[in-house]
């Protein structure tokens, strides 16, 4: 058995360090490649389950299986050793490829975990029953004995040892030690509450569409339950603002509008002599300096117009590749096509940019609409001088998805350096879904082995496992090599470097007569991929919840590891169900949206009963959804609640976006998801001034113009008899519905809280001299307004305080 | 009033901050007589040179085996037991080396021979902010630290950018205009006024006074872990957000153009008026793959200039006595120089140390004419090239955490960095 030594990669002197992990999520990297045509050697071969919902839950499972293994082997041998250690080097592609002990990497093809999971047992069975010296192979191999091309790999009296030695114990006799898993479990989702269906409309429908649910969605949901909601969710996935928010959420992934530069420089000068075809039209051209300033300030009309249109051009260009995902996902089209669409979106300013506005704009519903987006090919390139022609055999630039989108190109540049394995990494994360560089194992003296080899990526051994993985790849971006950023199409003069490995895909080399068009060669090979499957569906709940998936446990010694890995196996599951849901939708992205909305995990709302056992608690930790809400739905929900933006949060000279924990997706890419401080200051900043900007206001609207207080007066004071206190908790129940979304009756103690606020503080004012008797000056309805606001009972301030409170709550702040 | 309750919530609720909201050991000191939470030190910056700085061009100076093309063996400078690399002929801005060692070596303790042991950025930042290579889920230093002296004040945890993951201790901070810290200090004001409120005193008070009843009716709640955890948050950051009242004062007139005077300048004023405990300061590109001594020569004394600028505006502002500064980088550059007259990535470098409780003028720790790292012996922490041991981050964070007084804390020991007894390195700061 060879186990693998810790790995790293090493450029070499001349070139950038680049360490690949292949310890990721479900097993490292190397053998996450390891792929769907492996055939271990000697594991004997069982029938193919490739019926998805056939397949067992290791988790969850309650009964007998054909191919279901036990759960000792499931949760201990093969979640703390064979899934972390042994797998590394013991598939087909690994370093002990020529061993008799092959594994198979049941995350790699979902379809067949479980016939992965019963071959790999089988494979430590004989390992564990084969005897050496009269003691199990499997022991002595794992320590180093009987020459393990990897050493010793676990001490003695490790965890992961123990676990071994316990497994080859059970083999010959009944197992006293102590209880390893609990066998019976209760679901995962027992004693869990669900979200009611109403509620959980309106989580979805402020979530994607930013808007609360219509009367024709609530009857629905009242009607027809959860089922009726894939019927709505058809709807919301129709409209426009749905679009944004997906162009929104892909990017908060992507970070694609973060590339360098103005905008129009993601066309090359190089390519594309129109790309700045705006200048042309600027009412200053021509004239001196002291001239334009003189009859075109920035304040004129004409300048004003044009500075809106050059925003618009740029906006739209860096629009482009996210309206590519909008335009797969709005026309039902496969989402693969991310990775191979033969096409790209353009607005008819972008379009101008590329020199093709001419030969378009019939096709455009409204020419001068900067964001109606349509797709369309653009001719293989040719150079500014025109003696250069990009080699095409179709004559058209080898579209490949956003592979070959200039944007994402120079948002991920490349380097003499580094030689596109920035771009590999990028592709390894947004298109499988696997981090690269998660987890880095060391290597006992990484200085040592890149001074000791000419080419350690090429002859290192550490380098190697993953650079012979990652560099074909970086081969197939070769011919997009302008270094630091200054354009993006162009081979490199040289030649492709030959102290690398050569184009090609895992073990599949590039032929020659593609080379044209490897990225779409690469494209059609990530579409078929099922970790592209399983990629798309974390990243939709990523849209969903503002995190990603679990991770596996990592410390094998944490006494909760089998609960936290229990957590982490369920999602698992559930993601590889949806990813199943969404192959055999051919790849209709609305379908992982639906899937993920109706399934447990989403709907999730609370605890039946307390649970004090912390294996339970590790269990759920990260169960629900209890989302903070972004800058930008912050915005979205006001708006939908009150009818107008508040703006503060996202307008272009807003300073509270970051503060919020907002991104700009180039030098701040990471959300926050925990309030500090001072976002905990903006809160009641927010709270303070749209109640301010709303109570009042909406007072003075006829009742049946009203959001807020539709149902009741200012003269509605508390205390003066029951039908008026009955009246003010109904106004309650209206904003606790409004706002929060709750569904209370008026005798709720939530509503008891917020009527004793509102009492408290017009008992306090009545009790008080010197209070003035109108609303204050900076939340009257009008701000010329003369007289102010009456407010003889301060009840419109005293409303206001309540929507102040509402506002600052956890319900209205996450979702 | 209300902050007393709510700490007095938390602690018979269960809630006991063993959630991202924490009860600090100053405001368990202050509990009763404080409104609002206050930490008074020490206070603790990480300067990072992102990218990947040229230690031979500042602390480990070489000059041989044509490892440096602006100076030779002989050039080197020393400075008390400081070896520096000359660099003032060098320079167009910021500050040379000679001028920093000369003014804060006496303060500073540098230690060569570190091991990153890997050499892409990501893991690398990763390892050395947290003291762990393979696990996503450590908190860095910075968050730690301030996650167990002060996670209820609001900006506990200030970052201006590198590796910055918290592990779900303490929420992190962003501020990246000094003003704006003006305008979140008012929250109540109306756009920021501290003349006119939105709403009367005794109507503040009402709505607070809800909030604190319906927090404790949701302590009594049965709610899911996340439920619970982010509730807390919440609550803690509204309330403990009045505190940023007190930044203003400190906050200047002006802002400095330098990048990390700018953000020194929002530390600082965090710092002194109590609402903060750790920043993360950064700079970036250091990583010169093309005309690496152009480049160094920009940024390290752009780089020094920031560390002396914090140093000097808290000394104005009489708490450098309080600071603890570690000033780092992710990697280093490699001993010879490539086609590009640029240098790549090495994993052996160095870190320096200075500040409040810190000994000063000292080095520790070598590296040899090759880069290569020399081993040390833990114990006398002298070069020990048969049986020391090769200093890695994780060691550093051990002595760090022990110099921090956090190494039992809860929090601590829920992130373990497994460092064996033998090779916990003696006394390395103190």
């Amino acid at each position: 058995m060879i186990l693998i030594r810790q790995r790293m990669l090493f450029p070499g002197l001349l070139m950038v360090l680049l360490v690949l992990s292949w310890g990721i999520a479900g097993g490292a990297i190397a053998t996450a490649l390891a792929s769907g045509n492996e055939k271990p050697g000697d594991v004997p071969q069982r029938p193919s389950s490739k019926d998805s919902k056939s397949r067992s839950k290791a988790a969850n499972h309650r009964g007998p299986h054909r191919l279901v293994v036990d759960k000792f082997f499931a949760d201990e041998v093969w979640a703390k050793v064979g899934k972390r250690t042994c797998l590394k080097c013991h598939n087909v592609k690994g370093d002990a490829s020529d061993s008799k002990f092959l594994l198979l990497n049941p995350a790699r093809d979902p379809m067949k975990r479980d016939e992965a999971m019963w071959l790999n047992r089988a494979a430590f069975l004989r390992m564990a029953t084969a005897k050496a010296k009269g003691k199990s192979r499997l022991l002595v191999k794992i320590t180093g004995g009987l020459n393990h091309g990897g050493e010793g790999v676990l001490k003695a009296n490790s965890t992961g040892y123990r676990i071994l030695e316990r497994f080859v114990r059970r083999m010959s006799r009944p197992d006293k030690g102590p209880p390893i898993t609990d066998l019976d479990a209760p679901p995962f989702f027992d004693g869990i509450v669900m979200m009611p269906p109403r509620r959980l409309l309106r989580r979805v429908t402020l979530s994607l569409v930013g808007r609360l649910p219509t009367k024709e969605e609530r009857a629905a949901i009242e009607k027809g339950g959860l089922k009726s909601l894939g019927t709505s969710l058809d709807g919301m996935m129709r409209e426009d603002a749905f679009y944004a928010r997906l162009r929104e959420a892909f990017n908060d992934i992507l970070l694609i509008r973060g590339y360098d530069g103005v905008a129009e420089r993601a066309l090359s000068y190089e390519h594309f002599k129109t790309r700045l075809w705006y200048q042309d039209l600027n009412p200053r051209k021509g004239l001196s300096l002291e001239k334009a300033r003189e009859l075109f300030p920035y304040s004129h009309p004409k300048m004003i117009a044009h500075t809106k249109l050059v925003r618009e051009y740029r906006e739209g260009m860096r629009r482009e590749p996210l309206e590519l995902v909008a335009y797969i996902v709005r026309n039902d089209r496969p989402f693969t096509e991310l990775v191979t669409a033969d096409y790209i979106m353009v607005s008819p300013y972008t379009a101008r940019g590329y020199g093709i506005y001419e030969k378009l704009k019939g096709k455009f519903d409204n020419p001068n609409d900067p964001f109606e987006f349509i797709p369309t090919k653009i001719k293989a390139l040719q150079s500014r001088n025109g003696r250069q022609t990009q080699e095409s055999a179709t004559g058209f630039y080898p579209h490949a998805g956003l592979l070959s989108s200039f944007q994402y190109l120079k948002r991920y540049p490349t380097t003499e350096t580094n030689r596109n394995r920035l771009r590999i990494r990028m592709f390894f994360e947004h298109f499988l879904g696997i981090d690269i560089l998660a987890m880095a194992p060391r290597v006992n003296d990484a200085a040592a082995i890149t001074a000791k080899y000419e080419i350690p990526t090429m002859q290192a051994a550490d380098c190697v496992v993953c650079h012979k993985v990652m560099d074909p790849i970086a081969g197939l971006f070769q011919d997009y090599y302008v270094v630091d950023g200054k354009g993006i199409y162009g081979p490199r003069k040289e030649g492709w470097y030959e102290d690398m490995f050569s184009p090609g895909l895992e073990g599949e080399a590039l032929p020659k007569d593609e080379q044209w068009r490897s990225l779409q060669w690469l494209g059609e090979r990530t579409a078929r991929d099922p970790r592209f499957a399983i990629a798309m569906v974390k990243h939709v709940w990523h849209i969903l919840t503002g995190r990603k998936p679990l991770l596996p446990p990592e410390n094998i010694d944490d006494p909760l590891f089998i609960a936290k890995h229990r957590a982490y196996r369920v999602q698992r599951d559930e993601i590889e169900r949806i990813a199943d849901q969404f192959t055999e939708a051919n790849f209709n992205l609305k379908v992982v949206f639906k899937e993920w909305v109706q399934s447990k995990f989403y709907r999730v709302d609370g605890l039946a009963i307390a649970v004090k056992e912390p294996r339970r608690l590790a269990e759920l930790d990260d169960i629900g959804v209890v989302r903070m809400l972004t800058p930008e739905q912050l915005e979205r929900k006001l708006t939908a609640i009150f009818g107008k933006k508040w703006g503060r949060m996202t307008d272009r000279e807003s300073k509270f976006k970051i503060l919020y924990g907002g991104i700009d997706s180039k030098e701040v890419t990471e959300r926050l998801t925990d309030p500090s401080g001072a976002m905990g200051a903006i809160q009641r900043i927010m709270a303070n001034d749209i109640a301010c900007k709303n109570v009042a206001p909406d007072f003075s609207l006829r009742p049946e113009k009203r959001r807020l207080f539709p149902n009741i007066e200012p003269n509605v004071v508390p205390g003066a008899n029951a039908k008026s206190d009955k009246q003010i908790r109904r106004a309650i129940v209206h904003l606790h519905k409004l706002i929060l979304g709750r569904f209370d009756t008026t005798d709720d103690p939530e509503v008891q809280r917020t009527y004793d606020l509102f009492a408290g503080i017009v008992k306090d004012a009545k009790s008080r001299k010197g209070i003035s008797k109108v609303e204050s000056y900076s939340c009257q309805t009008l701000a010329e307004k003369t007289p102010r606001d009456p407010d003889p009972d301060y009840t419109i301030r005293a409303w206001r305080a309540v929507v102040t409170y509402l506002l600052r709550q956890h319900e209205f702040l996450y979702e | 009033m209300q902050r007393r309750n709510f700490l007095k919530l938390c602690g018979t609720s269960g809630l006991g901050f063993a959630v991202p909201v924490g009860l600090s050991s100053i405001a368990r000191a202050q509990g009763a007589k404080a409104e609002l939470p206050s930490y008074n030190g020490p206070y603790y910056v990480v300067f990072n040179a992102a990218g990947g700085w040229d230690t031979t061009y500042l602390m480990d100076p070489k000059g041989m085996n044509k490892m440096n093309r602006l100076y030779k063996e002989g050039d080197i400078l020393t400075q008390g037991r400081h070896r520096l690399a000359p660099n003032r002929a060098h320079i167009k801005a910021g500050m040379s080396n000679e001028d920093f060692f000369k003014k804060h070596g006496d303060d500073l303790l540098v230690l060569n021979g570190l091991d990153y042991s890997v050499n892409n950025h990501s893991p690398c930042s990763r390892y050395m902010a947290t003291g762990k290579l393979d696990s996503l889920a450590y908190p860095t230093f910075a968050a730690l630290v301030a996650a167990c002296n002060g996670p209820d004040v609001p900006l506990a945890f200030l970052t201006f950018g590198n590796y910055s993951a918290t592990g779900n201790l303490v929420p992190m901070a962003r501020v990246p205009y000094l003003q704006s810290l003006n305008r979140l200090a008012n929250a109540d004001g109306v756009n920021g006024s501290t003349r006119s409120n939105y709403h009367d005193d005794f109507v503040s008070d009402r709505i607070e006074r809800a909030l604190e009843k319906q927090m404790q009716a949701r302590v009594a709640k049965v709610r899911l872990p996340r439920v619970e955890r982010s509730q807390s948050m919440l609550y803690a950051a509204q309330l403990n957000s009045k505190a940023l009242e007190r930044v203003t004062p400190f906050i200047p007139k002006t802002s400095p153009k330098e990048r990390l005077s700018r953000q020194a300048d929002i530390a600082l004023a965090s710092f002194k008026s109590g609402v903060c405990v750790s920043a993360n300061l950064s700079i970036g590109q250091f990583d010169s793959h093309a005309n690496n001594d152009r480049d160094q020569m920009k940024l390290i004394p752009e780089f020094l200039a920031g560390i002396d600028y914090l140093v000097n505006r808290a000394e104005e502002l009489k708490i450098r006595d309080k600071l603890v500064i570690i000033i780092q980088s992710e990697m280093a550059r490699t001993p010879s120089y490539n086609n590009n007259n640029g240098k790549d990535h090495w994993s052996i470098g160095s870190i320096m140390f200075m500040g409040s409780g810190i000994k000063g003028n000292r080095v520790v720790g070598a590296t040899d004419e090759k880069h290569f790292l020399v081993p040390i012996n833990p114990k006398s922490l002298s070069t020990d090239r048969e049986k020391g041991i090769r200093v890695r981050p994780e060691h550093i964070h051990a002595s760090l955490r022990e110099f921090a007084g956090i190494h039992n804390h809860t929090f601590a020991k829920q992130f373990p960095l497994k460092v064996p007894g033998e090779e916990q390195l003696r006394g390395l700061l103190r």
